[in-house]
């Protein structure tokens, strides 16, 4: 029996590496984050349950550790594939850490102890500031530090005080770490699999909304992206869950949520995002748990409450919560200088002209964009995504055989019908991985 | 057993334990409670590192029961019990205290939420000191599966399980599979429905390894995952595969009804073929209103027709069940929206339908007789609350196929004036494009909010008349047919389906999966696995998907060959028992017999027969029958705890 | 303990069913449902597992009232048709009740189905009005275990 490689650790890629070694098929999972979990791990809640995204998520990414025929190789990307089923030659590069991961137990000391405070934390969407080691989120797996070395005092040393100091600077984390794991020296490596199989889920990115500078975003500074927000209510947030303004650290007393920015728009994205009227539905709900005495308005053009128990979650939203929603399209938002509050001017659909309205804080809900932009030989359609090849009658196959998409990556969907695509493409790899037998061998 | 040395773990689950518990106290109070020998408190602990904290702590303070506080077992029991099996202690040393689902959650006031917090943790303790370490059993499963339901989802099912070396009996209820996106014209711009249905139906011909059983139906389900015994019964056909679909048999049979396969557009006779490239492909005869006058039987050259068929029982052994019988279409009421008051009013089936190339109209839009110069659809009829009578659920497909519809109109006829009047148009993630392609060939899009569409059916001909909301006036459309975009209902038979299969429905009526987010394809019971639209409404590529993986799961499940057993089960005190056989009369698995050992009349419990309701334990007057992990001191630990008062076992 | 002279709170035990009731009173907690703090939830796989002798503890120990509940009758229950035998073991033991001189109005037996958390509130609602008015309980009985 031979291997698959999966490509993305997001929830749909975890899913399908379980399934795979549940049978005994051996694994690879390439992520280019230090830690599995994907675009679910940022997440505070998930609709329509509000269940806690960690609390679901975090089990399965333990689960994988469990596992001795899973491999995870992290901080890594994929930059050739070639053969064919059965016989996939795939080329990985792995970047270094600066942490030998097989001595790193995860302990966090070298983390607290780094001198580099300011470097913006990404798992924060940049809220917050973590060290130079750092290690990416508290349930990180696997849980092991990792050097940025563009922000490291000792792999990239301001100018000047290299030029004064004599020896190699700093050195704190290799002092305190108890067991010996930083290797300032690691370098990139190669790795080459020989794989029978492909999963590709890579998931997305969202979109740049300062693609559309109407609206402000990144000059604006109570002006936040819907990811954003989510670590700003989430109790391992910048905040730790409480919603507070970037301008004047007060709570806001009016939020808007706007909706398809970047999707469902000829200018940037044609598709729906699929995901975000019920995130913005969610995250107001969480705003008004946080903040009782919160008004939140949600601009929208049709309000896409399509999946299980999504239109019930909306008129909860609607009735219980008393969220407003209104169909508009937004065309600016102003900063008023004194108070830092936003004017949203908007068509409003019911009327037929513009209006205005005054909030404390803004939220965009931004489009996904695919991570297709992959050397895997695939075709893509002609958003970008990954093109099933015949999603009646072969799904889950891309237009190379043995090679698999599952997830958002080949079309906007939520978390459900990512996990089930994870499960159908993991069956139709292993079906591949059993009847070839080639060896693997991982050579360096 | 040594002296419990039990370890006590509050989370706080990020705020939604610690936002209303005060976790501090709650440990503090932990800790003094009998046998507790550690109590800690972390941020989350389903998380690696937490894990790691009562894993470690289980080696240092050589614990032997855990308590964790934190939410409910159904989510995070599984989570700790492996954790804790890793750090070398049996799984069932744990105990679960749910202060998240029945305290922090439910609760506002700050100190009252605490106090209970207390008590459930007290709660869990004193049962903790009595549990016992229990070993899994682990029985032979068969590589064999019930696929329920011959739609698209099922077929689906079968042909990956097949494709695994799984033998697969596909059971429909009707009579023939395929289900209903064999019926609909178009299922997206470029891929008719019958055509997708008829190539897998093609592949399902080539694969012995599945065996197609139509008109039939399951009637009774038991055994246990890996070992089920299905008891299908077969309704008669009384058409075998001697028939050459001459068709002669149909031209005398003098039984009329509406054919169900043209949603009512057409009639057939109670011998009739469903549609073209049905399977099995012979006729069937619907024994629902056949009256038996023999008529057919004379005719047929080829004695194909045998009027003295009886049902049968077959019975099946199998490893697992899927189940994907589907939906039922809404069913408008008479004068909803006009529906059955005119004959231009039809539902978007019944239009799929025509549009169809093997239709009553062979794919012509002929509606009343001719082509309408203006068709209006209606959206949400049956969902979103819109209608009368109508759920509250959004259907998922109804936007997009009827957008579809509209497209492959305009493209056809260009002079025809297509509206749809929607709520919200749904065309979720790619569909968008069919969206902006329909406004490109003018299809024209009207909303409308609370106050629904009117229809009028005047001398003059059908009007709509609707508030259209983005002129926020009412308009009056004169039209020649009307579409009602209907949506989905459970299906008509899914309470025999939960009486037989013992799955269970959601408040929307529809099967519930183990968990909506991560596990949507599997239903709570073990080897029990759900396709398509039984659990909700999902358009055709998502219902395929669904049954991949559906059979993706049946198969990691029983690829070994063999299944473990939870040991929560009955067990004998053979010195209490004394052969009175109440537990014999009690148990709904006959699972317990009487035996004779040494001459005494003496329970026993055939374990894998058992699956561990505990009904024997509660009936047992002498305590001899116990149910593991649920017994009588344990329960009673549990009770007493409640007020503070312990039991002395 | 500084006792509060404040209401009277009653204390109500709960035996509930695993795949029923239990994930009614879950879901009651992922929907954030509000009800009053009063019960303590024992989970038992099945309703047919309620011994009435549990209960009897349970009054005996300081209960103000004890609910009992499991699937909905006829079809829902996990294992057939455990909640018959609750149903008729405790419509016997309900009526002995009396005897001991506990009201009836202080036992219920429920079906809550795995959907129905707005009624596993009503119930706690329900009940906890209901034994507001009867009072705590003074059994005049004791139960050897």
């Amino acid at each position: 029996m031979s291997s698959v490689l999966i490509i993305g650790g997001g929830v749909a890629g975890i899913q399908a590496a379980l399934d795979l070694a549940e049978q005994g098929i051996e694994v690879y999972l390439v992520d280019k984050a230090p830690s599995v979990g994907g675009k679910m791990a940022y997440l505070d809640k998930t609709f329509p349950t509000l269940d806690c995204a960690l609390c679901i998520l975090a089990p399965k990414m333990a689960a994988l550790l469990r596992y001795p025929n899973i491999k995870l190789i992290m901080n890594s990307e994929v930059q050739d594939v070639s053969g064919r089923a059965g016989n996939f030659k795939v080329k990985i590069l792995k970047k270094p850490t600066y942490v030998d991961w097989s001595k790193c137990n995860g302990c966090a000391v070298c983390t607290e102890k780094c001198p580099v405070k300011d470097v913006p934390n990404e798992y924060n969407m940049g809220l917050s500031n973590r060290r130079a080691i750092y290690i990416m989120f508290p349930q990180a797996v696997p849980k092991r530090a990792i050097i940025d070395a563009e922000h490291c005092m000792r792999l990239n040393p301001p100018p000047k005080a290299k030029e004064k100091a004599k020896g190699p600077l700093c050195g704190v984390c290799q002092r305190v770490c108890p067991t010996k794991a930083i290797d300032y020296e690691q370098k990139p490596e190669i790795i080459e699999l020989n794989v029978a199989s492909l999963i590709i889920a890579t998931g997305m990115e969202l979109y740049d909304p300062r693609n559309m500078p109407e609206l402000g975003y990144g000059k604006h500074q109570n002006v936040y992206t819907n990811l954003e927000f989510e670590r700003l209510v989430s109790a391992t947030g910048p905040t730790n869950g409480e919603i507070v303004r970037k301008s004047d650290g007060k709570h806001p007393k009016k939020i808007a949520w706007i909706q398809c920015v970047g999707s469902r728009d000829i200018r940037f994205n044609h598709y729906c995002s699929a995901y975000c009227c019920m995130a913005a539905t969610k995250q107001a709900i969480l705003a008004k748990e946080h903040l009782s005495d919160v008004q939140c308005t949600i601009y929208y053009m049709d309000i896409r409450a399509f999946g299980k128990g999504f239109n019930e979650f909306l008129e909860r939203a609607k009735k219980e919560f008393g969220i407003n929603y209104i169909r508009g399209k937004v065309v600016r938002i102003d900063e008023i200088p004194e108070t830092k509050n936003l004017k949203i001017i908007y068509e409003d659909t019911a009327e037929s002209y513009l209006k205005m309205d005054e909030y404390d804080m803004v939220v965009l809900s931004v489009a996904i964009t695919p991570n297709s932009k992959l050397p895997v030989p695939v075709e893509l359609t002609e958003d970008g995504f990954i093109k099933m090849k015949d999603p009646y009658l072969d799904p889950v196959s891309t237009s190379a055989e043995g090679i698999f998409v599952v997830g958002a990556v080949a079309g906007a969907k939520d978390i459900p019908d990512s996990v089930t695509e994870a499960s159908a493409a993991a069956a139709r790899a292993a079906l591949i991985a059993k009847r070839f037998s080639c060896p693997t061998e991982v050579v360096k | 057993m040594s002296e419990p040395r039990i370890g006590v773990y509050v989370c706080h689950c990020g705020f939604n334990i610690a936002g209303t518990v005060d976790v501090k106290k709650v440990v503090e109070f932990a800790k003094n409670l009998p046998n507790v020998v550690v109590a800690k408190e972390y941020v989350f602990m389903c998380s690696e590192p937490g894990q790691d904290l009562i894993k470690e702590d289980i080696k240092a303070n050589n614990l032997n029961r855990i308590v964790v506080a934190a939410c409910s077992p159904s989510l995070h029991e599984v989570t700790f019990r492996t954790a804790i099996k890793e750090a070398g202690l049996n799984k069932y040393l744990l105990e679960m205290a749910n202060i998240r689902e029945h305290c922090s959650w439910v609760h506002h006031d700050k100190e009252k939420a605490t106090e209970k917090a207390k008590e459930i943790v007290r709660m869990a303790v004193a049962k903790a000191r009595y549990l016992e370490p229990l070993e899994e059993l682990e029985v032979g499963a068969e590589t064999s599966a019930l696929v329920l339901g011959g739609g698209i989802a099922g077929i689906r099912a079968a042909l990956e399980l097949a494709n695994y070396g799984f033998h697969v009996y596909l059971v429909e209820k009707s009579p023939t599979i395929g289900g209903k996106a064999a019926l609909i014209g178009y299922i997206d711009p470029q891929t008719k429905g019958a055509e997708v249905v008829s190539k897998m139906i093609d592949k399902i011909k080539e694969c012995p390894r599945i065996q197609v059983l139509t008109n039939a139906e399951l009637i009774q389900l038991g055994g246990f995952v890996g070992n089920y015994n299905a008891k299908i019964r077969i309704n008669p056909r009384f058409v075998n595969e001697r028939c050459t679909l001459c068709g002669e048999c149909e031209e005398v049979c003098p039984v009329e009804v509406a054919n169900e396969y043209n949603f009512g557009l057409s009639r057939r006779k109670a011998i009739f073929l469903p549609f073209a490239n049905a399977y099995p492909p012979y006729y069937a005869i619907d024994y629902r209103v056949c009256v038996k006058c023999g008529e057919c039987e004379k005719v047929c050259r080829f004695r194909a027709i045998n009027l003295k068929e009886e049902a049968k029982i077959l019975e099946l052994k199998v490893g697992t069940l899927i189940v994907a019988t589907g939906y039922d279409p809404y069913r408008p009421f008479k004068g909803e929206y006009g529906y059955g008051l005119h004959p231009n009013i039809l539902t978007l089936f019944q239009l799929e339908r025509l549009l169809d190339p093997d239709s009553p109209t062979k794919g012509e839009l002929i509606i009343g007789g001719k082509i309408p110069k203006n068709i209006a659809f209606i959206q949400c009829v049956g969902s979103r609350n819109t209608t009368p009578g109508a759920k509250e659920y959004c259907s998922r497909m109804c936007c997009t196929t009827a957008i579809n519809s509209a497209i492959k109109i305009k493209e056809r006829y260009p002079n025809t004036n297509v509206y749809i009047l929607y709520k919200d148009i749904m065309t979720y993630g790619s569909d968008e494009t069919l969206y902006e392609e329909a406004g490109k060939k003018l299809v024209n899009f009207i909303k409308f909010e609370e106050k629904i569409p009117k229809v009028l059916i005047t001398p003059e001909g059908l009007f709509i008349e609707v508030f259209e909301y983005t002129i926020q006036e009412n308009i009056r459309i004169p039209v020649d047919a009307i579409v009602l975009s209907i949506g989905m209902l459970p299906p008509r038979d899914i309470e025999e389906l939960i009486a037989v299969t013992r799955v269970s429905c959601g408040g929307e009526g529809f099967v519930r999966e183990a968990h909506l987010k991560l596990a949507p394809v599997e239903a709570p019971t073990k080897g029990i696995f759900l396709a398509g639209c039984i659990t909700g409404p999902k358009n055709i590529l998502e219902s395929i998907r669904m049954g991949s993986a559906a059979a993706a799961k049946a198969m990691a499940l029983l690829s070994k060959g063999k299944i473990t057993i939870e040991p929560m089960i009955a067990q004998v005190n053979e010195e209490k028992c004394s052969g009175c056989a109440i537990c014999v009369g009690v148990c709904p698995y006959s699972a317990i017999s009487i035996k004779t050992v040494n001459g005494d009349r003496i329970a026993h419990v055939e374990k894998a027969l058992c699956m561990g309701c505990g009904t024997c334990s509660a009936a047992c007057p002498s305590g001899a029958m116990q149910h593991l992990g649920f017994k009588d001191l344990q329960l009673l630990a549990q009770t007493r705890a409640v007020f503070g008062g312990e039991v002395h076992g | 303990m500084a006792e509060q002279k404040s209401e009277f709170e009653p204390k109500i035990v709960v035996y509930a069913c695993n795949w029923c009731t239990y994930a009614a009173t879950d879901l009651a907690g992922t929907s954030r449902m509000s009800y009053p703090p009063n019960v303590r939830i024992i989970r038992v796989m099945c309703s047919g597992r309620v011994d009435p002798q549990l209960v009897l503890q349970a009054f005996a120990d300081g209960a103000d009232g004890v609910i009992v509940a499991g699937c909905h009758p006829p079809a829902d229950c996990h294992y057939i048709e455990g909640n018959y035998k609750a149903y008729r073991r405790f419509e016997l033991f309900r009526k002995l009740l009396g005897a001991m001189g506990i009201e009836q109005e202080r036992f219920r037996l429920e079906w809550i189905s795995a959907a129905e958390a707005s009624r596993w509130v009503q119930v706690v609602n329900e009940m906890v009005a209901q034994l507001k008015k009867l009072g705590p309980l003074k059994p005049n009985m004791e139960v050897r275990e």
